[in-house]
């Protein structure tokens, strides 16, 4: 009797403290106010303006899911976010968030000061992407209707991902633009979303690069830099070369497909003079022969790999010349390499290490190794 | 109700019984081991008469030799419990139609009569009013004698019993065909068929005050270990019950760990089943009445083996156990799972999933929780009418099911589809494993409630008390998730996957501790 008193006194006990505790985190998915975009914006008064792009969704037997956005204002990230229960009714769920869009003017003041909030609530993750749109707000790229996908930050967040097949963007989420502002010797950057008038359609494309130095936006690179940028952050993995051969006077345009890239950086001391060495290993295919020469012989694939190397290399050098002059940011991360390799140095030179990147030496060289032309051999010819 | 003049008989019985009335106001064969045989047949004959009172299946025969007036006799047994064939041709028949004054010389004519007319393979003398009525009883036959104060109990058992067939609950596409039936000798002689060695041991003890059914030890001497023996021996020598009609009421009266809903004591309707275990060295317990044979140690993997994976290819076999193991995980997990994710932690669910959840849920009434709660409720409604009711029926129920079920449930919004899905899916992975339904559908629901008040963290909460449970029961002595979690060496040859024959060289441990080894050619080779 005793003992079933006790098993009785507890389960009492356990059944009460499960029903006190209430459900705090309890929540039905259907009331849930999905958050699939963040757009921010300069707002009225030096405020920001958050616009967010919510997934509604149409339940019963005619399932529909449409993209609302709204858009609030308030003096700091926090407070615009909790405005936005006025207007949308419920508490907006960020877990599923995609993309953080930020306006230019935002990101010349801050980018990190901007995404603070978003950093360090609980609700929110820190894997969704970061884009800078090279429009004069960030919310319009909310409100043009799109082809590709009914939710817009959905779409945009494939393009993002995808764009590891074209290398015509980088890909920043915010942990990795946390992590490049607090490494020393690297500036982070940040892809650029931009609006593209197709057959009338007003689309956002992803494409080109925004640099960020001390935390604010200095300026953009268009997709090609970037690809040779990625080029140098060896942070290709797919994507294409596009190289011109001419043979007497005809010209003839091979699509190189990229399989492999490994890019070495060492940084060589020599007094004090710092050299900064760029080793390139670049494994390509032919995939597309616009003309009749034929590469598939020694001689021609040679040639061939010849003229990508230095093509590659011009491009790469014009690049980094073109950065130090313009935005002097260590976009590249030569200044981090010098500190993981040698750290003794980067501590002498680190704090003007702004000053050493202008005048920063470069040895560039590319080596392009050709291993297939796909599944033909020789371009097709007429009259053979 | 007395103002009206109407007492009712129940009143009147329950007055008696608060009075104390009600006891013992019939006379019962209690004092039945006082009472002794007389050598008058006639006494006798009232005697049994007085035992049998009220009892209108006793025929009482009585008949005398055609030339020997002194042999006057009667028989004595119960319509339809014994086979009017050996009664009347084997033992009416010669003691009527024999000259008895020519060929018996002894004085002693009982004696006479036993060694030389009744014609049958079991005849004893019996003294013992106590025995005597239990095998009469059983469908023995009595043989009484003018001046003889011992009757002889003549062997004419002969009721009618079902044949052998497939059980129902336990078919196999591969293997044996045959089950066990009500009858425990029939059951004993399908084993004993099976594994034909002198060191197989049956053991007889009657269990029950009223009914003195008949239970059966079974085990391989040299085999089974002593020290469980004598428990199952101590364990069945303090029941005491009035009545044992299936061989349920045992399993459940030995048991260890009689609080968890996972069984410690294994039921068979197999002999093909038995006969491997006991060669496992595990001890059977036959209970008259009852197909289903008791099997002790009965551990966790036990539930999973199939006598079929023995018998077909070991990849097959492995590839069935594996999904057996899978599903009964699965069958705990996955409502309790569901819940947690999409009531607390939508993060952990892709984008796509949590936006067709979300559509799918739009407009639905009831929370979540709750309706998985009902259709679960609804589904072991279903399940449980299924089972129970006459086939012609069954069909009417599988109609219902559907429909509520399936179609009117979504079409009108009150449950969203994921949660049928989820329902489906927990319902027919639960029915796979028939072994220990119970226990699923009980930790199932423990799951699903710590899921709902406090999410994946109540859910694993449950999971780890689950797995404490499992882990803390012993079935005689043995740890009931051996072979479970430890794959070194031999002991997981037999648990999630199973090996092939030749390399199962080893049986069981602990349970066969005595003697490990099972082909003993390959000794050298495996050690």
């Amino acid at each position: 009797m005793k003992k079933i008193k006790i098993i009785l006194l507890i389960f009492i006990i356990l059944i009460n403290s499960i029903f006190t505790v209430g459900c705090w985190s309890y929540r039905e998915v259907d009331d849930l106010t999905i958050v699939s975009g963040v757009a921010i914006d300069k707002g009225t008064k030096n405020q920001y303006q958050m616009t967010v792009e919510i997934v509604h969704i149409n339940g019963g037997t005619d399932k529909k899911m449409t993209s609302k956005t709204i858009s609030t204002e308030g003096k700091t990230m926090f407070d615009a976010a909790r405005n936005m229960i006025a207007l949308a009714g419920k508490k907006l769920y960020w877990g599923h968030t995609k993309l953080i869009i930020l306006s230019k003017d935002v990101a010349s003041e801050g980018v990190a000061k901007a995404i603070e909030w978003y950093n360090r609530d609980y609700e929110t993750r820190d894997e969704v992407h970061l884009i800078i749109s090279e429009r004069p707000t960030a919310k319009e790229i909310f409100n043009e209707p799109g082809i590709a996908d009914e939710i817009k930050s959905f779409a945009l967040d494939k393009m993002i991902i995808n764009q590891s097949n074209l290398s015509k963007a980088p890909i920043t989420n915010v942990l990795k633009f946390d992590i490049e502002s607090k490494i020393k010797g690297i500036s982070p950057i940040i892809p650029a979303v931009n609006l593209k008038q197709i057959d009338g359609k007003v689309t956002p494309e992803v494409m080109g690069t925004a640099i960020i130095k001390n935390d604010k936006l200095v300026g953009f690179l268009n997709s090609e830099e970037t690809k040779d940028l990625l080029f140098i952050r060896n942070e290709v993995n797919d994507g294409l070369l596009i190289e011109e051969m001419h043979e007497k006077d005809i010209s003839t345009l091979a699509s190189l497909q990229i399989f492999k890239n490994k890019t070495k950086v060492t940084p060589v001391v020599e007094g004090k003079d710092i050299t900064i060495n760029l080793n390139m290993d670049t494994t390509v295919a032919i995939d597309e022969i616009n003309g009749t020469t034929n590469f598939s012989d020694d001689e021609g694939r040679m040639k061939l790999e010849q003229s990508a190397e230095n093509a590659l290399k011009e491009r790469i050098e014009a690049l980094i010349k073109r950065t130090q002059s313009e935005y002097d940011a260590d976009i590249f991360g030569f200044g981090s390499k010098l500190w993981e390799d040698k750290p003794q140095v980067w501590n002498s030179c680190g704090d003007n290490w702004e000053q050493i990147f202008k005048g920063l030496k470069v040895n560039v060289k590319a080596k392009v190794h050709i291993k297939n032309s796909a599944i033909l051999s020789k371009p097709i010819k007429e009259g053979e | 109700m007395k103002n009206m003049g109407i007492t009712y008989l129940g009143d009147v019985m329950f007055e008696e019984y608060k009075n104390g009335k009600l006891e013992s106001s019939e006379e019962t064969n209690k004092d039945i081991e006082n009472k002794v045989l007389d050598k008058s047949l006639h006494n006798n004959i009232f005697l049994f008469k007085n035992i049998f009172k009220n009892d209108e299946t006793m025929i009482v025969r009585e008949f005398e030799n055609k030339r020997l007036k002194a042999a006057k006799c009667c028989i004595i047994y119960i319509d339809g419990m014994v086979d009017t064939k050996i009664v009347n041709e084997n033992i009416i028949q010669p003691v009527l139609g024999h000259d008895l004054s020519e060929d018996i010389e002894s004085d002693n004519l009982l004696e006479e009569l036993k060694n030389k007319v009744i014609v049958s393979d079991n005849v004893t003398e019996e003294t013992e009013i106590n025995k005597i009525v239990t095998s009469v009883i059983y469908g023995d036959t009595l043989f009484l004698l003018e001046g003889y104060d011992k009757v002889l109990v003549i062997s004419s058992k002969g009721w009618k019993i079902r044949s052998i067939s497939e059980p129902e609950a336990s078919k196999v596409v591969r293997g044996p065909r045959e089950g066990f039936t009500e009858s425990i000798m029939v059951n004993l002689s399908l084993v004993r068929r099976k594994i034909k060695n002198p060191n197989l041991k049956f053991r007889f003890k009657e269990i029950g005050e009223m009914t003195n059914t008949k239970t059966c030890i079974c085990y391989i001497e040299g085999l089974a270990l002593e020290s469980i023996l004598n428990e199952l021996i101590d364990r069945l020598d303090k029941i005491d019950i009035d009545g044992i009609i299936d061989s349920g009421y045992i399993q459940e009266l030995i048991r260890d760990a009689p609080y968890t809903p996972f069984e410690t004591v294994g039921a068979s309707e197999r002999p093909d089943v038995v006969a491997a275990k006991l060669l496992e060295g595990r001890i059977a317990l036959f209970v008259d009445g009852s197909p289903f044979v008791l099997t002790v140690p009965f551990l966790v993997v036990e539930n999973f083996q199939a006598n079929e994976d023995y018998y077909n290819n070991y990849i097959f076999a492995t590839l069935n156990r594996l999904i057996r193991g899978l599903t009964s995980v699965t069958s705990v997990t996955i409502p309790g799972l569901f819940l947690s994710f999409v009531n607390y932690h939508q993060e952990m669910l892709p984008t796509p999933l949590l936006l067709s959840i979300s559509a799918a849920t739009q407009g639905v009434p009831f929370p979540t929780a709750l309706s998985l709660i009902l259709m679960l409720l609804i589904f072991d409604t279903l399940r449980e009418a299924g089972t129970r009711m006459p086939e012609h029926v069954g069909q009417a129920v599988n109609i219902i099911g559907t429909i509520v079920l399936g179609e009117a449930a979504v079409e009108a919004n009150l449950v969203s589809a994921p949660v049928l899905i989820v329902t489906a899916l927990t319902g027919i992975t639960t029915l796979i494993n028939m072994n220990f339904i119970g226990a699923t559908i009980i930790w199932r629901n423990a799951l699903l409630l710590a899921a709902s008040f406090l999410g994946i963290y109540g859910f694993i909460m449950m999971l780890i008390i689950l797995y404490m449970n499992l882990m803390s029961v012993r079935s005689f002595g043995v740890p009931y998730m051996m072979n479970v979690t430890r794959a070194r060496d031999h002991d997981g040859q037999d648990a999630w996957i199973r090996m092939p024959w030749w390399t199962m060289t080893l049986r069981p441990k602990i349970i066969a501790a005595k003697n490990l080894v099972r082909q003993s050619s390959r000794k050298s080779k495996e050690k």
